[in-house]
């Protein structure tokens, strides 16, 4: 008998005699005491108030722009797999260990705790070892509660999911929070929004 | 594991309350921050419904452990993960071992997880001559103190600011008073280093979900992410308890577990893991091996009342409530798991002998059960292994002499009334000083004085 099957033979003689109980619903919707008015609104309340950053644009092209702008202060970058050539700015492309700025493609995420979904496809390093993380986020992909997210999640699983919901930080010195402890310190969620009429993209870099 | 040691806990806590008053300063304030946070995030929903909730699945996932596991296990070896049962921490350890031995491993990152400081995997990783890390800062901080951690989700609560000061002046060379923030960036230079240079990445598990063979991990810094994603081979210690049926169940039990450790919505990281990379990925782990670890869980499930507490989901919120922790932090218990919940699980996984005096480690206040995201009736659990000391006959030979005595006593009117009478005419703030224990106590206290008369004669007499 291996251990295995000895493990499974004491489970199944705790369990002998034991109401089996039902499997609840899956919890329906999340509701927050104050919900938001859109679940973009509700991630971008969220994220903020973890630390992270948000910055609204109409389309792509706005979204090139900004990037272009807010990269003039790094000297290099780590692309994720999935960005575009148009949202590329010109910078020396170097290994994640050593790059300043990381740009990252996300593949969704949730309002109701204010997360971004990063899936492992797009590249672990360029989302994790750059102290800076830029973060494109389709407006359309935001899912009101985290419950429809992982649902969505579950026919196409890679081998990891992250969910970043703000940047890295501790309090285990002193109980004082600090960022930037091992990922990213400073994490921008930069959200192409058609909705949203942005026509100075230098707002909300601030 | 070495530390185990929950006999010396009556002793221990008098050490620590004697000789480390600073201890309890950082612990209570650590612990009524978390408190206050949690207080804050439990009111911003509807935590009375969730909490009914994580408690139906977690017992739903328990009563049908078997099947769950089956289930996990084929969905892991689908995703192309490696599978190992564990019924001992020396059968985990083994597995480790392999591992190590396969790959030539020769450093290891790990982040935090108490499933594998119950198993002692650092001392055995340095007896096989593997430099292992602990990346999460608390851990680091107490892992360069040689200490074991004292709380669930903060491991260093019972050092202050100036301790990791002069921790971190000694081994990383920051000035004496850098700020919290220099100390951090120092840490994170230093085990930068670490994670790249790692062949091996450790983890526990928060949840395993059976229908997609997930496991799920939470934490704050990113070193769990980084440990699971950087090193060509991750091993992850998950006991057998953590199983929940689906994917979608982890939407309330992530956002419940971060509010009730932390007071956040979410922990700021989240790892989703299902098994190696895959040829569409460009990085991540060569190899995953998940290891179910039994240890002690199965005769925790054995117990027709005890079981209850395997539904615990180690956010700490019992640790932060109870006002007997408060007073010496995690040391003290003598074992990895600490306060309320290390009492009650203690006696199921080590055995009762072994476990005493910790279900005595309560005022059975119920502050625990008040704040338990997945409702784990504790002060019933501590009575429950209180009763089972007494029928198995392990309490002390004062406490039984004392009982029999006092039984002696109350089945005898006169003696009863006699000695009632006795005890109320003592002069207690004189006579007590020369007592053992209660001469301490009177030390800085007078004693109360008792009624004149008799509660018997008080109701004979009319009590308005």
């Amino acid at each position: 008998m291996s251990g295995r099957d000895r493990i499974f033979a004491r489970v199944r003689s705790a369990l002998a005699g034991r109401d089996r109980t039902e499997l609840p619903e899956s919890f329906g919707e999340w509701r927050l005491k104050s919900p938001p008015v859109s679940p973009v609104e509700g991630f971008q309340a969220l994220f903020e108030s973890a630390g992270g950053e948000v910055v609204r644009v109409s389309d792509r092209a706005g979204a090139a722009t900004w990037i272009a702008r807010f990269s003039t202060d790094f000297p290099s970058v780590i692309f994720g797999e999935h960005v575009p050539a148009e949202l590329k700015p010109d910078l020396p492309s170097v290994t994640p260990e050593v790059a300043a700025l990381g740009l990252s493609m996300a593949r969704g995420a949730v309002a109701e705790t204010g997360s971004l979904l990063m899936d492992a496809r797009d590249g672990r390093r360029a989302q994790l070892l750059a102290p800076t993380h830029v973060v494109v986020l389709d407006a359309a992909a935001v899912y009101a509660s985290l419950r429809e997210a992982l649902i969505s999640l579950k026919d196409d699983l890679p081998s990891a999911i992250g969910f970043h919901s703000g940047p890295s930080k501790s309090a285990d010195i002193g109980q004082i929070m600090v960022r930037g402890v091992h990922g990213p310190g400073r994490v921008i969620a930069l959200v192409i929004d058609e909705s949203v009429i942005v026509q100075d993209h230098k707002e909300g870099i601030s | 594991m070495s530390r185990v040691n929950p006999g010396a806990y009556r002793a221990a806590s008098a050490r620590t309350i004697q000789n480390e008053p600073g201890v309890r300063d950082s612990v209570g304030s650590a612990t009524r921050t978390f408190d206050a946070n949690r207080v804050r995030a439990f009111g911003q929903i509807d935590s009375e419904r969730w909490r009914d909730w994580a408690r139906d699945v977690k017992t739903h996932a328990l009563t049908n452990l078997d099947r769950y596991l089956e289930e996990a296990e084929m969905r892991l070896l689908a995703n192309g993960a490696h599978v190992h049962w564990a019924e001992s921490a020396d059968d985990a350890l083994r597995v480790l071992a392999d591992v190590v031995a396969r790959h030539d491993i020769r450093s290891a990152v790990k982040g935090k997880s108490m499933l594998t400081e119950e198993l002692g995997v650092n001392d055995h990783l340095e007896q096989l001559g593997v430099r292992v890390r602990e990346t999460d800062l608390g851990e680091y901080i107490i892992q360069l103190l040689g200490e074991p951690p004292s709380h669930i989700v903060g491991p260093a609560i019972h050092k202050s600011l100036d301790d990791c000061r002069r921790l971190f002046h000694a081994h990383l060379g920051t000035a004496p008073d850098a700020t919290p923030e220099t100390l951090a960036a120092a840490a994170r230079d230093a085990l930068r280093q670490d994670f790249l240079a790692a062949d091996l990445g450790i983890s526990g598990g928060n949840f395993l979900a059976a229908d997609t063979g997930t496991v799920a991990l939470i934490e704050n810094e990113g070193n769990i992410r980084l440990s699971t994603s950087l090193p060509r081979v991750h091993v992850a210690f998950v006991g057998i308890e953590k199983i929940v049926p689906r994917l979608e169940d982890l939407s309330g039990l992530l956002q419940l577990t971060a509010r009730a450790a932390t007071g956040q919505p979410i922990g700021n990281f989240v790892s989703l893991i299902q098994g190696p990379k895959t040829n569409e990925e460009v990085d991540g782990p060569e190899e995953v091996h998940v290891v179910l670890v039994d240890n002690g869980r199965t005769e925790l499930l054995a117990d027709d009342v005890a079981w209850e507490a395997l539904r615990c989901v180690r956010c700490g919120a019992c640790l932060n409530i109870c006002p007997v922790y408060r007073q010496t932090g995690g040391h003290a218990y003598g074992w990895t798991y600490s306060g309320p919940i290390g009492a009650i699980i203690a006696p199921g996984m080590l055995g009762l002998a072994k476990a005493l005096p910790l279900p005595h480690a309560s005022s059975l206040c119920g502050a625990c059960v008040d704040v338990c995201p997945v409702r784990i009736p504790i002060p019933d659990l501590l009575l429950h292994w209180r009763e089972q000391a007494v029928e198995e006959g392990l309490t002390t030979t004062a406490e039984t002499i004392g009982l029999k005595a006092f039984t002696a006593l109350a089945e005898r009117p006169d003696a009863f009334s006699a000695a009632g009478a006795l005890l109320r005419w003592t002069p207690w703030s004189a006579a007590g000083r020369s007592l053992p224990i209660l001469g301490g106590w009177l030390q800085e206290r007078s004693a109360p004085h008792p009624s004149q008369k008799s509660f018997r004669r008080l109701w004979e007499e009319g009590i308005e």
